[in-house]
Protein backbone atom coordinates (compact mmCIF):
# COMPACT_ATOMS: atom_id res chain seq x y z
CA UNK A 1 0.00 0.00 0.00
CA UNK A 2 1.10 3.61 -0.83
CA UNK A 3 1.48 6.58 1.03
CA UNK A 4 -1.48 8.26 -1.14
CA UNK A 5 -3.32 5.24 -0.38
CA UNK A 6 -2.92 5.26 2.97
CA UNK A 7 -3.56 8.86 3.54
CA UNK A 8 -7.16 8.17 1.24
CA UNK A 9 -8.05 5.02 3.42
CA UNK A 10 -6.90 6.27 7.57
CA UNK A 11 -7.58 10.13 6.66
CA UNK A 12 -9.50 11.27 3.79
CA UNK A 13 -12.47 8.64 3.79
CA UNK A 14 -12.99 8.82 8.04
CA UNK A 15 -13.07 12.77 7.69
CA UNK A 16 -15.95 12.28 4.53
CA UNK A 17 -18.03 10.51 7.13
CA UNK A 18 -17.73 12.73 9.58
CA UNK A 19 -18.53 15.47 8.01
CA UNK A 20 -21.44 13.66 6.28
CA UNK A 21 -22.76 13.04 9.84
CA UNK A 22 -22.14 16.51 10.97
CA UNK A 23 -24.25 17.74 8.27
CA UNK A 24 -27.32 15.40 8.61
CA UNK A 25 -27.26 16.12 12.14
CA UNK A 26 -27.34 20.26 11.51
CA UNK A 27 -29.79 20.26 8.83
CA UNK A 28 -32.01 17.67 11.07
CA UNK A 29 -32.02 19.59 14.22
CA UNK A 30 -32.56 23.13 12.54
CA UNK A 31 -35.70 21.97 10.50
CA UNK A 32 -37.37 19.16 12.63
CA UNK A 33 -40.39 19.71 14.80
CA UNK A 34 -39.23 20.20 19.02
CA UNK A 35 -35.52 19.48 17.48
CA UNK A 36 -34.69 23.41 18.82
CA UNK A 37 -36.02 26.43 17.97
CA UNK A 38 -39.51 25.88 17.64
CA UNK A 39 -40.87 25.72 21.16
CA UNK A 40 -41.65 27.74 23.77
CA UNK A 41 -39.29 29.12 26.60
CA UNK A 42 -40.17 30.98 29.58
CA UNK A 43 -38.71 34.28 29.06
CA UNK A 44 -38.29 34.24 25.29
CA UNK A 45 -40.64 36.35 23.19
CA UNK A 46 -43.44 34.02 22.11
CA UNK A 47 -43.50 34.86 18.16
CA UNK A 48 -46.23 32.46 17.19
CA UNK A 49 -49.32 32.90 15.06
CA UNK A 50 -52.09 32.89 17.93
CA UNK A 51 -54.39 29.52 17.61
CA UNK A 52 -57.73 28.47 18.87
CA UNK A 53 -57.94 24.83 19.14
CA UNK A 54 -61.37 23.46 19.32
CA UNK A 55 -62.83 20.10 19.53
CA UNK A 56 -65.00 20.25 16.56
CA UNK A 57 -66.22 22.55 13.94
CA UNK A 58 -69.37 23.94 15.20
CA UNK A 59 -68.51 25.00 18.01
CA UNK A 60 -67.59 27.98 15.76
CA UNK A 61 -70.39 30.64 15.65
CA UNK A 62 -71.26 32.24 12.08
CA UNK A 63 -69.83 35.20 12.64
CA UNK A 64 -66.64 33.90 14.07
CA UNK A 65 -66.31 31.47 10.73
CA UNK A 66 -66.55 34.32 8.57
CA UNK A 67 -64.08 36.38 10.37
CA UNK A 68 -61.51 33.25 10.90
CA UNK A 69 -58.68 34.97 8.94
CA UNK A 70 -58.72 38.23 11.18
CA UNK A 71 -59.11 36.49 14.43
CA UNK A 72 -55.94 34.52 13.90
CA UNK A 73 -53.91 37.05 12.55
CA UNK A 74 -53.02 38.94 15.71
CA UNK A 75 -54.87 38.90 19.38
CA UNK A 76 -57.22 41.69 18.19
CA UNK A 77 -60.44 40.54 18.97
CA UNK A 78 -62.78 41.56 16.12
CA UNK A 79 -64.06 45.04 17.04
CA UNK A 80 -67.29 45.09 19.22
CA UNK A 81 -70.86 46.49 17.66
CA UNK A 82 -71.93 49.49 19.20
CA UNK A 83 -75.35 48.88 21.33
CA UNK A 84 -77.07 46.14 22.61
CA UNK A 85 -74.62 43.83 21.58
CA UNK A 86 -72.56 45.59 24.03
CA UNK A 87 -74.27 45.70 26.41
CA UNK A 88 -75.17 41.64 26.17
CA UNK A 89 -71.38 40.97 26.64
CA UNK A 90 -71.40 42.90 29.68
CA UNK A 91 -74.22 41.15 31.20
CA UNK A 92 -72.64 37.84 30.47
CA UNK A 93 -69.63 38.67 31.46
CA UNK A 94 -70.81 38.51 35.11
CA UNK A 95 -72.33 34.77 34.35
CA UNK A 96 -68.74 34.03 33.64
CA UNK A 97 -66.29 32.01 36.39
CA UNK A 98 -63.05 30.26 35.87
CA UNK A 99 -59.57 31.21 37.58
CA UNK A 100 -56.76 33.62 36.32
CA UNK A 101 -52.90 32.93 37.16
CA UNK A 102 -49.44 34.23 36.22
CA UNK A 103 -46.00 32.41 35.97
CA UNK B 1 -60.05 7.20 11.60
CA UNK B 2 -63.72 6.56 11.61
CA UNK B 3 -65.83 9.19 9.73
CA UNK B 4 -67.38 10.13 12.66
CA UNK B 5 -64.09 10.82 14.56
CA UNK B 6 -62.67 12.54 11.41
CA UNK B 7 -64.64 15.10 11.63
CA UNK B 8 -64.30 15.62 15.21
CA UNK B 9 -60.55 16.34 14.34
CA UNK B 10 -58.74 19.75 14.74
CA UNK B 11 -60.57 22.08 13.04
CA UNK B 12 -59.20 25.57 13.77
CA UNK B 13 -55.38 25.23 12.87
CA UNK B 14 -54.74 28.55 10.73
CA UNK B 15 -50.95 27.80 10.48
CA UNK B 16 -49.83 24.65 11.94
CA UNK B 17 -46.16 25.30 10.58
CA UNK B 18 -45.70 28.20 12.97
CA UNK B 19 -46.87 26.06 16.13
CA UNK B 20 -44.97 26.19 19.39
CA UNK B 21 -46.51 22.17 19.75
CA UNK B 22 -44.50 19.20 17.85
CA UNK B 23 -47.30 17.06 15.26
CA UNK B 24 -47.10 14.54 18.75
CA UNK B 25 -48.12 17.30 20.68
CA UNK B 26 -50.93 18.39 18.64
CA UNK B 27 -52.04 15.31 18.40
CA UNK B 28 -52.34 14.22 22.31
CA UNK B 29 -53.67 17.88 22.66
CA UNK B 30 -56.70 17.05 20.02
CA UNK B 31 -57.03 13.96 22.11
CA UNK B 32 -57.47 15.38 25.17
CA UNK B 33 -59.97 18.23 24.00
CA UNK B 34 -62.47 15.21 21.97
CA UNK B 35 -61.97 13.18 25.27
CA UNK B 36 -63.06 16.07 27.66
CA UNK B 37 -66.08 16.94 25.33
CA UNK B 38 -67.20 13.61 25.07
CA UNK B 39 -67.01 12.84 28.95
CA UNK B 40 -68.19 16.23 30.26
CA UNK B 41 -70.34 17.14 27.71
CA UNK B 42 -69.08 20.41 27.60
CA UNK B 43 -67.16 22.56 25.29
CA UNK B 44 -63.72 22.97 25.90
CA UNK B 45 -61.08 25.12 23.92
CA UNK B 46 -57.73 26.54 24.38
CA UNK B 47 -56.43 29.59 22.89
CA UNK B 48 -52.62 30.40 22.76
CA UNK B 49 -52.05 33.22 22.02
CA UNK B 50 -51.54 37.12 22.46
CA UNK B 51 -54.12 38.78 24.85
CA UNK B 52 -54.93 42.71 24.88
CA UNK B 53 -54.90 43.97 28.39
CA UNK B 54 -57.57 44.10 30.06
CA UNK B 55 -56.24 40.31 29.39
CA UNK B 56 -59.92 38.61 31.64
CA UNK B 57 -61.71 40.68 29.65
CA UNK B 58 -60.08 39.41 26.29
CA UNK B 59 -60.31 36.50 27.45
CA UNK B 60 -64.15 36.76 28.43
CA UNK B 61 -64.89 38.58 25.23
CA UNK B 62 -63.26 35.46 23.07
CA UNK B 63 -65.42 33.23 25.22
CA UNK B 64 -68.47 34.78 23.78
CA UNK B 65 -67.61 34.04 20.63
CA UNK B 66 -67.75 29.95 20.83
CA UNK B 67 -71.32 28.73 19.91
CA UNK B 68 -72.91 27.34 22.76
CA UNK B 69 -71.12 29.81 25.42
CA UNK B 70 -72.56 28.48 28.36
CA UNK B 71 -71.46 25.28 28.34
CA UNK B 72 -68.16 26.20 27.34
CA UNK B 73 -64.95 26.33 28.89
CA UNK B 74 -62.15 28.45 27.54
CA UNK B 75 -58.21 27.98 28.73
CA UNK B 76 -56.68 31.32 27.36
CA UNK B 77 -52.76 31.11 27.73
CA UNK B 78 -50.74 34.32 26.57
CA UNK B 79 -46.82 33.02 27.09
CA UNK B 80 -45.59 36.66 26.48
CA UNK B 81 -47.79 38.22 29.33
CA UNK B 82 -47.07 35.14 30.84
CA UNK B 83 -50.86 35.20 32.07
CA UNK B 84 -53.68 32.16 31.90
CA UNK B 85 -57.19 32.75 31.92
CA UNK B 86 -59.57 30.09 32.58
CA UNK B 87 -63.43 30.84 31.67
CA UNK B 88 -66.39 28.79 32.28
CA UNK B 89 -70.04 29.25 30.87
CA UNK B 90 -72.47 29.78 32.91
CA UNK B 91 -73.38 26.08 33.29
CA UNK B 92 -70.09 24.92 33.21
CA UNK B 93 -69.68 27.03 36.53
CA UNK B 94 -72.10 24.93 38.14
CA UNK B 95 -70.03 22.20 36.85
CA UNK B 96 -66.14 23.19 38.00
CA UNK B 97 -66.15 25.89 40.29
CA UNK B 98 -63.89 28.40 40.58
CA UNK B 99 -62.30 27.05 43.14
CA UNK B 100 -61.55 23.96 40.86
CA UNK B 101 -60.15 26.06 38.31
CA UNK B 102 -57.97 27.78 40.36
CA UNK B 103 -56.46 24.16 41.29
CA UNK B 104 -56.51 23.51 37.48
CA UNK B 105 -54.84 27.01 36.81
CA UNK B 106 -51.90 25.97 39.54
CA UNK B 107 -51.01 23.32 37.64
CA UNK B 108 -51.02 24.14 34.52
CA UNK B 109 -49.03 27.53 35.40
CA UNK B 110 -46.43 25.36 37.19
CA UNK B 111 -46.25 23.80 33.84
CA UNK B 112 -45.72 26.21 31.83
CA UNK B 113 -42.74 27.85 34.39
CA UNK B 114 -40.97 24.76 33.11
CA UNK B 115 -41.46 25.47 29.66
CA UNK B 116 -44.11 23.07 29.01
CA UNK B 117 -46.83 24.09 27.50
CA UNK B 118 -48.38 21.17 25.75
CA UNK B 119 -47.93 19.51 29.25
CA UNK B 120 -49.76 21.79 31.12
CA UNK B 121 -52.86 22.75 29.37
CA UNK B 122 -53.17 18.49 28.63
CA UNK B 123 -53.09 18.22 32.46
CA UNK B 124 -55.41 21.26 32.90
CA UNK B 125 -58.02 19.70 30.51
CA UNK B 126 -57.67 16.53 32.31
CA UNK B 127 -58.24 18.59 35.50
CA UNK B 128 -61.01 20.29 34.47
CA UNK B 129 -62.60 17.23 32.82
CA UNK B 130 -62.68 15.54 35.96
CA UNK B 131 -63.64 17.93 38.24
CA UNK B 132 -66.89 18.53 36.17
CA UNK B 133 -67.63 15.08 36.02
CA UNK B 134 -69.14 12.52 33.33
CA UNK B 135 -72.35 14.83 32.11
Amino acid sequence: MSVSETVLYFVVTPLAIVLVITALVMLTSHGAPGGGGKRYRPGRPFEFTPVWFVSSADQLTDTEQASRKALTGGATAPAIRAGSETEGTRTRAGATGGASDRW
Amino acid sequence: MTVGEKERTLTYHPDIADSPFSTRQLLRLEQALRSADQYTGLRFSVYVGDLEEPVREHAVRLHAQLADADKAVLIAVSPNQRVLEIVTGATARKRISDREAKLAALSMVSSFSGGDLAGGIISGLDQLANHAGRG
